[in-house]
């Protein structure tokens, strides 16, 4: 099977020769692109974050590409300043909220400015490239996401106790500012778009709180519609430790869900739990491999993690009557550290293409 | 109002999240001559524990935890400038921030806030700490215990740093380092040298306390 071939098998868990896998390497690919190209150099120029991809792609053969970029893109171009050191992460570090009446104030940027035109038409680029070989898929930051990053968390969780109101004025700017996106990525030609609504976890949210600002009713409910009208496949990543499945899985319906595990957190489920509890069913779920294995851990290491993993993905598949519907991914995304180990990523790739192969139960 | 019902006043301002209940009845503390530490101690602190159940049996979030905090403090504010200083020497110390290059602070705050319900006096050094100012500031109030946070990956380092320069300095033998954020785990604490690394605020007090006490 192809890349392709065996992604559509997994998504509709038909017969597939081995489990997909998506390590989801983004801008760690930078570092395949030559020493003096840096993060920040990665993360502001269109063609940069393409070739990345592209590059990641030809060394790595993963089964999907999906464009994240990092989680201050939209606060950024709202106007939040953005510390961009030449080798971490960008982070918001000054917010724009300092009163209630800011939230009415935010207002949508222009998309065609900024890091929002430098993740669409990045994503354009390396859709192009990759779209026969892979599924390619665009990322953004659900509203409580982009909203947490604009205004800070802090303020924003004390403010939906206080004054909901004065919240739900600065979402629905997020929602208007995820629209244009979502429209933007459409023409771009990628087959799905990965939501980030990282919120929707038990550690930070109820459900009465996750469904009130973002869930299923509210603004998420009518994003995820959009993208399907889009002609995108809906796909969520949440990276938290408890993530709210009933509502993300079961009712937001994606096609994929990617998740992390946090074997340390009780109740944080394994993949083998995730499976047996039906979460699989309908939709392609991917995780969750450790992504600080990729920094951390000797090559040996995270290759029999990742066997393991296979295994017991593949056991509990049968368990559960499934065929191929997981993809072996790193639940967060892999560091995009000068430090992570390239071999790291490639043997998670070459392991699942041994260890992951599906022979029938 | 007797001296129950105002520490009871004390406790369900937390719980409710109300500070400017809990700065009223923190005053009629004072005014009643009720032993200030009693009212932090029986009153506030007791509403934070309540809280920090809650939230452990998540019957409670983030959003009421955070506030519960906010309240807290409104209270302290109030009763601990009529702690005197004599009575305050026997507090464990802690110096607490977010490592240098990070400025999520979420989570050393909920730590924070539950190391001081847990009797701690806290110095919370803020975010993006420099690594000389976690060593200088262990150094000069001698604090018995030193928490580091991050979020993010590339600062977890950070940590090793300032682990490195309390051993440098002398001063390592006689703190306690404790470490946390999503990236970290009780390996990478062994790794580093620091002494606990815990999947949550609550137990991560309550072994300093088994450690400290």
């Amino acid at each position: 099977m192809n890349h392709i071939e065996r992604d559509m098998a997994a998504l509709s868990d038909a017969e597939a020769d081995r489990l997909p896998t998506y390590p989801i390497a983004c801008g760690v690919n930078r570092k395949l692109l030559g020493d003096n190209v840096t993060y920040s150099m990665w993360c502001k120029d269109p063609k940069i974050f393409a070739n990345g991809f592209i590059a990641g792609q030809k060394y790595f053969d993963f089964d999907f590409a999906i464009g994240l970029m990092d989680l201050s893109v939209m606060a950024g171009d709202l106007g939040a300043h953005v510390r961009m050191d030449d080798e971490n992460t960008p982070f918001v570090d000054k917010h724009i909220v300092h009163s209630l009446e800011d939230y009415e104030k935010l207002e949508v940027p222009d998309i065609r400015k900024g890091r929002s035109h430098v993740i669409v038409e990045g994503t354009r680029l390396f859709n192009e490239k990759l779209k026969n070989e892979v599924i390619c898929a665009a990322f953004l930051e659900g509203p409580l996401l982009a909203l947490t990053q604009t205004a800070g968390a802090e303020r924003v969780f004390m403010d939906m106790f206080t004054d909901p109101s004065a919240v739900h004025a600065g979402l629905r700017t997020m929602v208007e500012f995820d629209r244009q996106m979502v429209e933007a990525f459409s023409e771009t030609g990628v087959a799905g778009l990965v939501w980030d609504y990282l919120w929707g976890n038990y550690s930070c949210l109820g459900d009465e709180e996750y469904n009130e600002f973002e869930g299923c009713d509210k603004y998420a409910g009518m994003l995820n519609k959009l993208t399907a009208d889009s002609g995108m496949a809906l796909c969520i990543h949440n990276c938290a430790d408890l993530p709210h499945l009933d509502t993300q899985v079961k009712k937001f319906k994606p096609v994929i869900y990617s998740m992390a595990y946090y074997p340390l957190i009780p109740d944080s489920p394994s993949a083998g739990e995730v499976i047996d509890k039906g979460y699989a069913d309908n939709c392609l779920i991917a995780g969750n491999i450790d992504p600080q294995m990729f920094i951390r851990a000797k090559t040996e290491k995270i290759s029999k993690v990742t066997s393991d993993l296979c295994q017991e993905v593949k056991t509990a598949l049968c368990r559960r009557g499934l065929k191929s519907r997981y993809c072996i991914a790193s639940g967060c995304e892999v560091p995009p550290d000068r430090a992570t180990k390239l071999d790291n990523i490639k043997a998670v790739v070459d392991t699942v293409k041994r260890d992951g192969v599906l022979e029938g139960c | 109002m007797n001296k129950e019902e105002i520490l009871n006043g004390l406790s369900e301002a937390v719980i409710l999240g109300k500070p400017d209940q809990a700065r009223s009845y923190a005053q009629r503390s004072i005014d009643e001559g009720i032993d200030p530490l009693d009212a932090i101690n029986n009153g506030l602190v007791k509403g934070m524990s309540v809280v920090g159940d809650r939230y452990a049996a998540r019957e409670v979030y983030l959003p009421q935890v955070l506030m519960s905090a906010n309240t807290m403090y409104a209270g302290l504010d109030i009763l601990l400038p009529m702690i005197p200083s004599e009575e305050l020497e026997d507090k464990k110390k802690v110096a607490i921030g977010v490592v240098e290059g990070d400025v999520h602070d979420i989570g050393k705050n909920i730590v924070k806030t539950m190391m001081t319900a847990g009797g701690f006096e806290v110095k919370d050094l803020g975010r993006d700490v420099p690594i000389e100012t976690f060593i200088s500031v262990a150094e000069s109030i001698k604090t018995d215990v030193v928490a580091m946070s991050t979020l993010m990956t590339p600062t977890m380092d950070g940590m090793k740093d300032v682990i490195d320069g309390l051993i440098e300095s002398g001063y390592r033998s006689k703190v306690k380092v404790v470490i946390g954020g999503p990236p970290t785990s009780p390996e990478f604490a062994e790794e580093i040298g620091a002494d606990h690394r815990d999947a949550n605020a609550q137990d991560s007090v309550a072994w300093l306390k088994e450690a400290l006490f």
